[in-house]
């Protein structure tokens, strides 16, 4: 079945005005001598879909890993559902962790347990359910990520895109509030890069969740995207949505798109179809 | 009046001494790094122990790694132990026959396998096996961001990882250590049977008259410190991997040599505690 949603069909669901729930206020971050992050400042608004952008080694998932307390910033704040998650220990930054979920670059599946036991595992460890339960919320999510019946493979035998496929499903198993994606087309054919891209945008609306999309592949960033926030020497240069971006935004993304082969800053974009 | 001798400047005192400056600094970061790395340690064995006396606890798991880590490793440390206990009674023998000492056999072999070599080879076996194994499995979940995605579903990777190979390892090492002991002493009797044409009345009579109870006791409560010190070093080593493959190879390497010297320098120290008890 095929519920996917092209961006340019799909009904906006993220009002501008939509509500705040995730914010970088002046966040500072230091990798190995080297400031990653120079003074942040971000707002996410529930519903929508946020798609950061930038080159390779900037500091993009840095700054998506300050959402869920996995990275904690030198200095600064970034607030979650209205409080802060700095300085928090592992314990308290539980609840936060419970409603925020993460797909992660290569997947992240855990080797030693096959697909069912991998998306049942967060599922078992938050509460307890009957067996039936579990095994129909495996299914549920297998189906909505477009893969139902691998439950008994290992993630050994899956290809690249239906491991991040499965790594999909166990992350939405929890039915989060935000998911945060983690360069979720790279290493991929077009293809395939392109179908992940519209599953993005398909759970979005179907689940109402807000998403936060970190990639280089500008392809991704305009199916998923419905606003842009291009990160380069340490801020977020221009914030925006796709179009706006291609109409005219700051010179390094100009460039930025031009080298991928998007014309842009003419006043008249156009992406040709099927690309 | 005569000259007094010029005195050599500040810079020239400096690089007359650069290379001890560099000797001392390089000296100092390696004590710097020393210190930290016991510091986050202990500090893993804090939490590992504070995780063990609450929910959630992974029974199931522990089960698991006491098979995977216990159960797989009597082989290789039941073997180590077999010829140690034959390679005793034979040296044994060589040494005290001048003297007419053969009947001590049963004794030395016992005495020093019960006390000492059961629980120190038994430990250093594990040590290679299962400390480079949990080193190999939790660094390369580490660097495949699986260490993270268990934080990001709001797991705690020490009570899902660290607690049941701790636990595991603690558990096992006596249960090892005591199957050491038996057929390390089997071994010698072997060899002084067969070879040294003994009786198995004898030596077993030897054993009888020599071995304490607070014999096996100490070298069996030593195995409990070592089977710690495994796991932990193990795990902490695993976690602390950056980087991609190499990376969990050298931190495999240092799991050994660190988990080698700590179990053969806590010895020496729990040796003179049990001493003075």
């Amino acid at each position: 079945m095929s519920t996917a949603v092209a961006a340019a069909d799909r009904t906006p669901v993220a009002s501008p005005r939509g509500e705040t729930i995730v914010e970088f206020e002046n966040v500072w971050k230091r990798y190995s001598g080297r400031d990653v992050l120079t003074g942040v400042n971000l707002t996410i608004r529930r519903g929508e879909v946020l798609c950061i952008l930038g080159p390779s080694g900037t500091g993009k998932s840095v700054a998506l890993r300050h959402i869920n307390g996995l990275t904690q910033p030198d200095d600064g704040d970034v607030r979650v559902f209205g409080s802060s998650v700095v300085g928090l220990t592992e314990e308290e930054l539980s609840p936060v962790r419970r409603r925020v979920a993460m797909l992660f670059q290569g997947g992240a599946l855990f080797d030693s347990m096959n697909v069912e036991q991998n998306i049942a595992f967060p599922v078992r460890e938050h509460g307890e359910r009957p067996p039936e339960e579990i095994a129909a919320i495996v299914a549920e999510k297998l189906t909505m990520v477009g893969l139902p019946g691998v439950q008994r493979k290992m993630p050994a035998e899956l290809s690249g895109g239906m491991r991040k496929r499965v790594a999909l499903a166990r992350s939405i198993a929890l039915e989060p509030d935000i998911i945060l994606y983690d360069e979720p087309t790279t290493g991929l054919d077009p293809l395939t890069s392109e179908k992940i891209a519209q599953l993005i945008v398909d759970l979005n609306v179907r689940l109402q969740t807000t998403s936060v999309v970190v990639t280089h592949d500008i392809v991704t960033a305009r199916t998923v995207a419905t606003r842009l926030a291009f990160l380069h020497q340490g801020r977020f240069q221009f914030v925006g949505t796709f179009d706006e971006a291609a109409r005219g935004g700051h010179p390094v993304l100009m460039e930025y798109f031009r080298s991928m082969g998007f014309p842009c800053g003419t006043g008249v974009f156009q992406v040709p179809k099927g690309v | 009046m005569p000259l007094t001798q010029q005195q050599p400047s500040a810079t020239a005192i400096f690089y007359r001494n650069l290379r001890w400056l560099r000797f001392v600094d390089r000296f100092g970061r390696k004590g710097q790094q020393t210190v930290e790395y016991l510091g986050g340690l202990i500090q893993l064995i804090g939490q590992t122990l504070a995780s063990c006396f609450s929910r959630p606890f992974y029974s199931t798991e522990v089960l698991h790694q006491m098979d995977e880590l216990g159960v797989k490793s009597v082989s290789i440390t039941g073997i180590t132990a077999l010829f140690t206990g034959m390679v005793l009674a034979l040296q044994t023998a060589y040494s005290l026959e001048a003297f007419g000492g053969k009947i001590f056999i049963g004794r030395v072999v016992s005495l020093s396998l019960v006390r000492e070599l059961g629980p120190v080879l038994t430990a250093l076996m594990v040590g290679g096996r299962v400390g480079s194994g949990i080193t190999a499995e939790i660094g390369s979940m580490t660097v495949t961001e699986q260490v993270d995605a268990l934080r990001a579903m709001a797991i705690s990777p020490i009570r899902r990882l660290v607690v049941p190979r701790v636990l595991a390892t603690v558990l096992m090492m006596p249960v090892l250590t005591a199957i050491a002991d038996v057929l390390g002493i089997l071994g010698g009797l072997g060899i002084a049977v067969l070879e040294l044409q003994m009786t198995a009345q004898d030596y077993i009579t030897s054993i009888w008259q020599q071995l304490q109870i607070s014999d096996i006791g100490s070298g069996l409560s030593k195995t409990i410190f070592f089977g710690l010190e495994i796991a932990a070093i193990g795990c902490y080593n695993g976690l602390q991997v950056e980087g991609g493959a190499a990376s969990v190879g050298r931190a495999t390497t240092r799991t050994v040599v660190l988990a080698s010297i700590s179990i053969l320098v806590s010895d020496f120290f729990l040796t003179k505690l049990f001493l003075a008890l």
